[in-house]
């Protein structure tokens, strides 16, 4: 198993992000769906090793972040677009990608050609030496995505990689996804049914921090086939239908009094 | 996008040794070319030509004149630190303000190496234009004849400056990351330059000459001409700055973000050894005096660097006297034969007259300050000793506060002061009243009337000037009485007396 979560949690305060997250997974192509707010990112962040978990345990890729020499191990195989990309404007397309490449502890010699083939596979070629500044949101969430896999990553973590493409490039970004799939294990975090239904092999759904339902999209969509839950596609009603369900199950707590906006806590090395 | 063909996980080779260094050279690289130094690089180099540049061309074309304008008060730094540490702020801020922590930091490689590379673009570009600068001033300077030795050190300690503006703006940027790191940074460093220049001219020793922008240094008045600048000073001023870099660039290793534990441990390391170096500079600072030839700190001197700077001299002839110059002053012969020739004529003949004239090294008295070095006239046959450095003589030409014919006016009568001063035998004092009334005399005959001696004393050192403008006094009357004597009777009442005159034992009512 790539990824092995046992019990995980991780607070902001009073804010209960993730509560009690249990998952594995091994290569292929995995969707957290949930609504905004559920934990996909704080998950994917812990994931990341960039967010300490609170508690529960956590092995990646046969590792354990926790210690200085795993997680950098970890993170030498690891691919991840954040849910808001940052990025340096004066960088050109090219220069971007070469710099995390270089993070990553790529070779030198094997950069140059791996930043011209990522960024023909995000189909960037032609704006390799345009500067970000330029780029549209779509053209900068390709280049966060080529970022991401310019190292060939073991573990690829997604964070709403699909936010702002437009349908053409969607339904070449779920091919890719597909193929990086056969060969690693990524992990897409998406608001977006359609894309878990045509990419991902196994998915799961997060509702106030915790998993609501893990199964294939087929099993999400059996869920809403007797349902009246809303939605257009039967994937959608699937998800409608498991979330009425535990939001039935389990009452909002009202928020505590004075409870702030989350703060994150300084991030491991 | 188009798909990939699969392939299975492969295993990783290990980083091999070797390509650490081209990795960081390629990080180093794209930091390079897009680093924001480049765009402030204008406005430092009109506010260089402007603050540094243009008031040293209103001295002597003496290196130590021009440059003691411009890095010996700081103001080479001055031009670039506020600047430099805001922009290296604003480098330093740009993982926070540009929300690529996460990304940074999910990186193998520690975001403490990511963020070094940033800021060595960011100084290499400062220090580099810094550098550059100062190369087309002297190349300046060069082409305007100006002579001596550059202060190498002094430039030392400027880039060395630039570099520790540099990290003390990245780690503020890096560690207090916001859109406001910049604009603060860049005010603390204008704030810790004003605070500096005002230290420096309040403590003239001690601690405070640790200060870049103090100029209580190693300008001395013959510096790179006839002695080195002394490296005392900037030597401690370069750990002093170093250290502060040191220090800076090692606080960014310390969160838990930067790295890991060893990694963190050798930040810790590297921020004590530099708060050491800063500490133990101000400990050398704090030793210092104030030497011949510049400041001396004990730890650090090196005997060596008192040795004279050899030189074949330039020569001229005044009134048949041969008038020997160091070549950085080749350009002033004949204004200093032409001077000397009145005065040579008037003694010509006399016991102790001159037969020959040689510049010395304007010397720095830690007795009585910059400007009281008198000529004097010793030797068999006598020869007369000659100090030409700066705040000794006006040099001739404009110098900023006078213009050509004041400048050259001032000159001539110095020399002639210096030198009726010097034969009088009154030393470095202002002398017995009957040496003053008899160097009143020869002035008088050297083309100085007495009515306006008082003024021309207010040339030489401080010591030798009158407290009125009065011709009136005893000193005076009796000066009038030897020049109404006539030329001959003048001469041999001196050729009597001038012994007993230069010993200090002859009284005003002793003479005619």
């Amino acid at each position: 198993m790539n990824v092995e979560i046992s019990d995980l949690t991780r607070r902001f305060g009073r804010t209960q992000a993730v509560a009690g997250v249990s998952l594995e997974t091994g290569p292929g192509v995995f969707g957290l769906l949930g609504p905004n707010g559920a934990g996909k990112t704080s998950l994917l962040r812990m994931m990341a090793t960039v967010l300490p978990p609170t508690s529960g345990r956590l092995r990646l890729l046969g590792r354990d972040p926790g210690s200085f020499g795993p997680r950098r191990e970890i993170r030498r195989r690891l691919g991840y677009l954040p849910q808001s990309l940052g990025y340096y404007p004066g960088f050109t397309v090219a220069e971007f990608v070469e710099y995390f490449a270089l993070l990553k502890e790529m070779r030198p010699g094997q950069v140059p050609r791996a930043v011209a083939a990522t960024l023909e596979q995000v189909g960037l070629g032609d704006k390799a030496r345009a500067k970000l500044r330029t780029l549209s949101g779509g053209m900068l969430r390709r280049v966060g995505i080529a970022q991401a896999i310019v190292n060939q990553p073991e573990l690829l973590l997604l964070d709403e990689p699909t936010a702002g493409l437009d349908p053409e490039q969607r339904v070449a970004f779920r091919a890719l996804l597909r193929d990086l799939g056969q060969r690693a294990t990524v992990l897409v975090s998406t608001h977006l049914v359609e894309d878990v239904g045509a990419a991902c092999t196994e998915v799961a759904l997060m509702e106030r921090g915790k998993i609501v339902f893990h199964g294939t999209p087929a099993e999400l969509t059996a869920r809403g086939e007797d349902s009246a839950a809303a939605g257009d596609a039967p994937l959608e009603r699937g998800y409608s239908a498991v979330l009425a369900a535990a939001r039935s199950a389990a009452p909002a707590p009202a928020p505590a009094p004075g409870s702030g906006p989350a703060v994150a806590k300084a991030p491991p090395a | 996008m188009t798909a990939v063909t699969a392939a299975p996980a492969r295993p990783r080779a290990p980083r091999a040794a070797s390509a650490v260094p081209l990795a960081t050279a390629r990080l180093l690289r794209i930091e390079l070319r897009r680093n924001a130094m480049p765009w402030i690089l204008p406005l430092i180099a009109a506010l260089f030509w402007f603050d540094s540049y243009r008031p040293s061309t209103g001295q002597p074309p003496l290196y130590l004149l021009r440059t003691f304008w411009n890095m010996g008060q700081g103001h080479t730094i001055i031009d670039f630190g506020p600047f430099v540490a805001g922009v290296a702020a604003w480098m330093g801020s740009r993982d926070g303000r540009r929300r690529t922590r996460d990304l940074v930091t999910a990186a193998p490689r520690a975001r403490y190496a990511a963020q070094l590379a940033t800021w060595a673009a960011t100084a290499i570009w400062a220090v580099g234009a810094y550098l550059v600068f100062v190369g087309v001033l002297f190349a300046v300077y060069a082409h305007q004849g100006v002579a001596g030795e550059p202060p190498w050190w002094w430039v030392a300690v400027g880039a060395t400056a630039v570099a520790a503006f540099s990290a003390a703006g990245f780690a503020v940027g890096a560690l207090f990351a916001s859109r406001f790191a910049a604009p603060l940074a860049a005010f603390g460093g204008f704030f810790a330059m004003v605070e500096s220049s005002q230290t420096g001219f309040r403590d003239t020793g001690g601690w405070a000459l640790i200060l870049p922008t103090n100029s209580n240094g190693n300008f001395q008045p013959d510096s790179g001409i006839f002695y080195r600048y002394l490296p005392d000073l900037p030597i401690a001023r370069l750990m002093f700055l170093a250290g502060i870099a040191v220090a800076a660039l090692g606080l960014l290793g310390l969160p838990a973000w930067a790295g890991g534990p060893r990694l963190r441990r050798a930040a810790a390391v590297v921020t004590v050894a530099g708060v050491a170096a800063t500490g133990t500079a101000v400990g050398l600072a704090s030793t210092a005096r104030l030497g011949p030839h510049g400041i001396v700190i004990p730890a650090l001197h090196d005997a060596a660097s008192d040795q004279p700077i050899r030189y074949t001299p330039v020569c001229g002839r005044a009134a048949g006297v041969p008038v020997c110059l160091n070549p950085a002053y080749q350009r002033y012969l004949a204004d200093v034969t032409a001077a000397l020739a009145p005065a040579l004529r008037e003694v010509s003949g006399l016991p102790g007259a001159p037969v020959r004239v040689s510049q010395v090294g304007a010397l720095y008295e830690s007795s009585s300050g910059v400007g009281s070095q008198a000529m004097t006239i010793a030797g068999h046959p006598p020869v007369l000793s000659l100090p030409l450095g700066a705040a000794v003589v006006t040099l001739p030409g404009p110098d900023g506060h006078r213009g050509q014919r004041g400048a050259a006016q001032a000159f001539d009568q110095s020399l002639v002061l210096l030198f009726a001063h010097a034969f009088a035998g009154a030393g470095n004092g202002a002398g017995t009243p009957a040496q003053q009334a008899v160097q009143a005399a020869l002035m008088q005959g050297m083309g100085v009337p007495i009515a306006d001696q008082p003024a021309v004393l207010s040339l030489g050192p401080s010591s030798w000037a009158p407290a009125t403008n009065a011709t009136s006094g005893p000193v005076y009357g009796a000066a009038r009485r030897l020049t109404a004597l006539g030329p001959a009777a003048r001469r041999a009442w001196l050729t009597a007396h001038l012994t007993t005159l230069r010993s200090g034992q002859l009284t005003l009512g002793q003479l005619p």
